[in-house]
């Protein structure tokens, strides 16, 4: 039986992965992919504490973020495409209009 | 007529027949105007016009006689043809003297002894001009004005009508300014020439200046009276004159002063329109017409028109002694001067003009003299036989290509026998030689004017009356030299317009000769008004007009020569009319005083003042012999010795050697268009040009100086906006610039910034949350 902390353990550090990702790549691909890490992550947490609390809803909620993250990581990868035609770049560092 | 004897007056409104054609006579030359001044330009044939100006005058004549007989038919007191049309305006409510008046001025016509013979006189030489006109405008008749004359002339006859037929003082002044407005017109006819437009300015502009004393005039009386109709006015003069005061915009006087003070603004009026000093000046320019508006309008009708107002306000005048003196005074001043005026004038024109000035005066001294018949009387004769003169003169000057300059001329009697012979009659009638028109007329205003001296058995009336007399005399005098100079020159000795001029009296016709030595640009004004009549348009209607140049003059076509000798045998024969008592022993068969008594019942009658005795008849047969026999022949004489018998004019050329500036003086109508242009006219335009200096700096610097502040306001306004507002404004916006460089640089635009620093939020936020 594996203990609760060390899957939180584990779940925090695939999220501080995920943010790490997010916030130091560059590439638009791959900071979908962080995104994911993030939002398993947080399904794990649920599971997790599904499984300690002995109730299923938190299961329930896993099985809502995985089909939200697909239909998330649908709209993302067709913004990357549009993205790249219209720029012809998928790196973030040259998507900066918002700058002052 | 004795001292104590008062008539009652005679023409009321009850004995007043109606007519009810009688709008018809002042309406058909209305018509006549409008029809061909509407459609005359585009008719085919000149002679449609002819016939409406000829047709509509000439059945007015005939409707006038008609009422005419009508009226001699009516019993003496009651000789009076009304009608009233409409009411022209309403007045009631105005202030007058003794309350509000409710006097309504009506469109109404008066056929009475007076205005019936002015009535025929306009209508009858109206047509007889109007059938000279035929002839004498032929050359206009292919230029498309013809119409516009004939037009002009019958608006004129219609507005003369008015003038003469009209029965209140309103009517009148319709007709006044008319007739005004047509001697405008007309003189200015050939308003391409700039001395036609300047004379018709003039003419209309001095006219002005007496149409204003008439209106002051008729005010007063529509002020005492209540009332401008003549039978009112006649009926309560007579109450009034015997009022003891008469109080009027706070001043009271007797109604005498207020009578005097009506006639003699009354008599300014009738100085402008009948040409008397000082206001004569336009009559003399006004010969820039074509010839027929000289007669009819210059001669015969218009200017006679002030002496029909005199004659009409009569019951004014008679209550004025000192306007009546005042008329008097201008009168005999006018027939002398403006007569010595005539003796050095070389123009034809010129010298019937400063003529009728003169006759003018006459006929004033003679309603000054209280002889209101006998002045009318000289309006009716000098019609005739001036008319008859101005006509000649025009068919001479067309004759002579209109030439106008007598220097020119000569020897035309053999040429043109009619109008010689018809010219050389009337000459004898305005000279006053017994048994012509003119003697019975002028000697009648003479003789009365002498016998207001004689008073009482002795020579004691008013001095002025004697001064009045003797200056008649020179002025019948100079009238009878000139004339027959006029004779002369231009119808005996040589003809001097074909070259043929052994005495090196003619001049070339542009320069006018006697003119340019003074620099009198007045001068050569009214020389040529046909100016644009082309030697083509003569050949073409030969009928009418004289023959084209290179030929000698003839005599003119039948339309030309017929009115002059119808005038002309008027003129003989008219003075019949007036036949003096006192001649009744020499020809018992011809009624004595016709005239006089025809129009006594107009005659407002006063205790006579000087009518007491009578001048013993020895010394009214004397002054008449001594006139018609001595004086007027004498200077007739003189003026055929000086001119026909010494056909050099060596003797008149000495005369004026000897007396240059006399000659220079008479020649230049001593100066007074000088002194008129020199005294009023150039202060008048001085004034006005300060005025206008006046209102260039002042007004409109007014109106500069405010546009000049508000653009210096607006430029301070500018100022302030640019520099104060704006500068606040961009100093905000300066100081907002510099300081958001600083969260400038916070703004990446990257997301993950924005990301990083939401997650360092969020680690905040937990700590906080947790750990706190």
């Amino acid at each position: 039986m594996v203990n609760l902390n060390t899957v939180l353990l584990i779940s925090s550090i695939l999220f501080a992965i995920g943010i790490a990702g997010v916030l130091v790549r560059r590439n638009a691909l791959v900071i979908l992919m962080s995104i994911e890490l993030m939002l398993n992550a947080a399904n794990l947490n649920f599971i997790a504490f599904a499984r300690h609390s002995g109730s299923v809803s938190g299961q329930a909620f896993a099985l809502l973020v995985m089909g939200f993250a697909a239909a998330e990581v649908a709209v993302g990868l067709a913004l990357v495409v549009a993205l790249y035609r219209k720029r012809d770049t998928v790196q973030v560092d040259d998507i900066n209009l918002l700058k002052g | 007529m004795t001292a104590e004897m008062t008539l009652v007056h005679a023409a009321t409104t009850a004995a007043s027949q109606p007519g009810t054609l009688l709008w018809l006579i002042p309406f058909l030359p209305l018509f006549g105007f409008l029809l061909n001044g509407l459609s005359g330009r585009k008719l085919k044939s000149t002679k449609v016009v002819d016939f409406f100006a000829l047709g509509s005058v000439g059945v007015a004549f005939l409707l006038t006689l008609y009422y005419f007989i009508q009226l001699a038919g009516l019993p003496a007191e009651g000789r009076s043809i009304h009608q009233s049309l409409w009411t022209w305006f309403d007045v009631g409510g105005a202030r007058v003297l003794g309350g509000l008046t409710t006097y309504k001025i009506q469109w109404a016509y008066k056929f009475d002894v007076l205005s019936g013979c002015m009535a025929l006189l306009v209508t009858g030489a109206g047509f007889l001009i109007h059938l000279f006109s035929t002839g004498y405008m032929a050359e206009e008749r292919n230029d498309g004005r013809y119409y516009r004359f004939m037009a002009y002339l019958n608006l004129f006859v219609f507005s003369m009508l008015n003038l003469v037929l009209g029965a209140n003082i309103m009517m009148m002044f319709l007709g006044w300014e008319g007739v005004g407005l047509c001697s405008y017109l007309l003189i200015g006819f050939y308003f391409e020439k700039e001395f036609a437009a300047v004379a018709g300015k003039k003419a209309f502009v001095t006219n002005r200046i007496g149409d204003f004393g008439f209106m002051i005039g008729f005010f007063l009386i529509f002020q005492i009276f209540g009332s401008l109709d003549y039978d009112t006015l006649m009926g309560s003069v007579r109450a009034v004159a015997h009022l003891p005061a008469i109080t009027l915009y706070g001043h009271t006087a007797s109604p005498t002063w207020w009578f005097n003070l009506i006639g003699c603004c009354l008599f300014v009026g009738a100085m402008g329109k009948s040409a008397q000093i000082p206001l004569y000046v336009w009559l003399p320019d006004a010969m820039a017409g074509p010839t027929p508006v000289s007669a009819l309008i210059h001669a015969a009708t218009m200017v006679t028109s002030g002496l029909y107002m005199i004659t009409r306000m009569n019951f004014i005048y008679v209550n004025a002694p000192v306007a009546l003196a005042v008329v008097l005074a201008f009168g005999s001043l006018t027939a002398f001067v403006a007569a010595t005026m005539g003796l050095a004038q070389y123009d034809i024109k010129k010298v019937l003009a400063y003529s009728t000035v003169s006759q003018l005066g006459f006929m004033f001294m003679g309603m000054g003299a209280g002889a209101f018949s006998a002045g009318m009387f000289h309006v009716f004769t000098h019609a005739a036989f001036k008319a008859s003169l101005f006509l000649g003169s025009g068919s001479v000057i067309a004759a002579c290509h209109h030439e106008q300059d007598m220097r020119n001329m000569g020897g035309l009697k053999k040429l043109m026998p009619i109008t010689a012979m018809s010219m050389i009659l009337a000459t004898f009638a305005i000279s006053g030689i017994f048994p012509f028109s003119g003697f019975f007329s002028k000697d009648e205003i003479l003789w009365k004017v002498f016998e207001g001296w004689y008073q009482h058995g002795h020579y004691t009336g008013p001095t002025l009356n004697l001064v009045a007399w003797i200056l008649g005399m020179l002025g019948a005098a100079c009238t009878a030299f000139y004339m027959t100079r006029l004779i002369a020159m231009t119808f005996y000795g040589e003809y001097r317009g074909a070259g043929h001029d052994p005495h090196g009296l003619s001049v070339p016709s542009e320069a006018h000769g006697h003119d340019d030595a003074h620099g009198d640009p007045h001068d050569d004004h009214g020389h040529d008004d046909h100016g644009h009549a082309a030697p083509s348009h003569a050949a073409a209607h030969g009928h009418a007009a004289p023959d084209s140049h290179g030929h000698g003059p003839t005599e003119v076509s039948w339309r030309m020569w017929l009115p002059v000798s119808i005038l002309a045998g008027l003129a003989v024969v008219l003075g019949f009319l007036n036949y003096p008592e006192s001649l009744h022993r020499i020809l018992p068969i011809v009624p004595s005083e016709l005239f006089s008594k025809w129009i006594e019942p107009l005659l407002y009658q006063v205790a006579p003042a000087h009518h007491g005795e009578h001048v013993p008849p020895a010394i009214e047969y004397g002054l008449m012999a001594w006139a018609t026999l001595v004086w007027a022949p004498a200077a007739m004489l003189l003026a055929w010795w000086m001119y026909k018998v010494d056909p050099s004019w060596s003797r008149a050329k000495a005369f004026v050697a000897r007396f240059p500036v006399l000659y220079r003086w008479v020649n230049a109508k001593y100066y007074v268009d000088e002194f008129y242009e020199a005294a009023l006219i150039e202060p008048i335009k001085r004034f006005s040009a300060q005025l206008w200096s006046f209102d260039t700096w002042v007004v409109d610097g007014v109106v500069n100086g405010a546009a000049r502040a508000t653009l210096i306001w607006a430029g301070l306004m500018n100022w302030v906006d640019e520099y104060l507002v704006d500068g606040a404004v961009d100093l905000v916006e300066y100081f907002v610039q510099e300081t958001s460089g600083v969260f400038r640089g916070l703004q990446t635009g990257r997301v993950q910034n924005y990301a990083f620093v939401m997650f360092l939020g969020f680690l905040v936020f937990a700590f906080w949350k947790f750990l706190v």
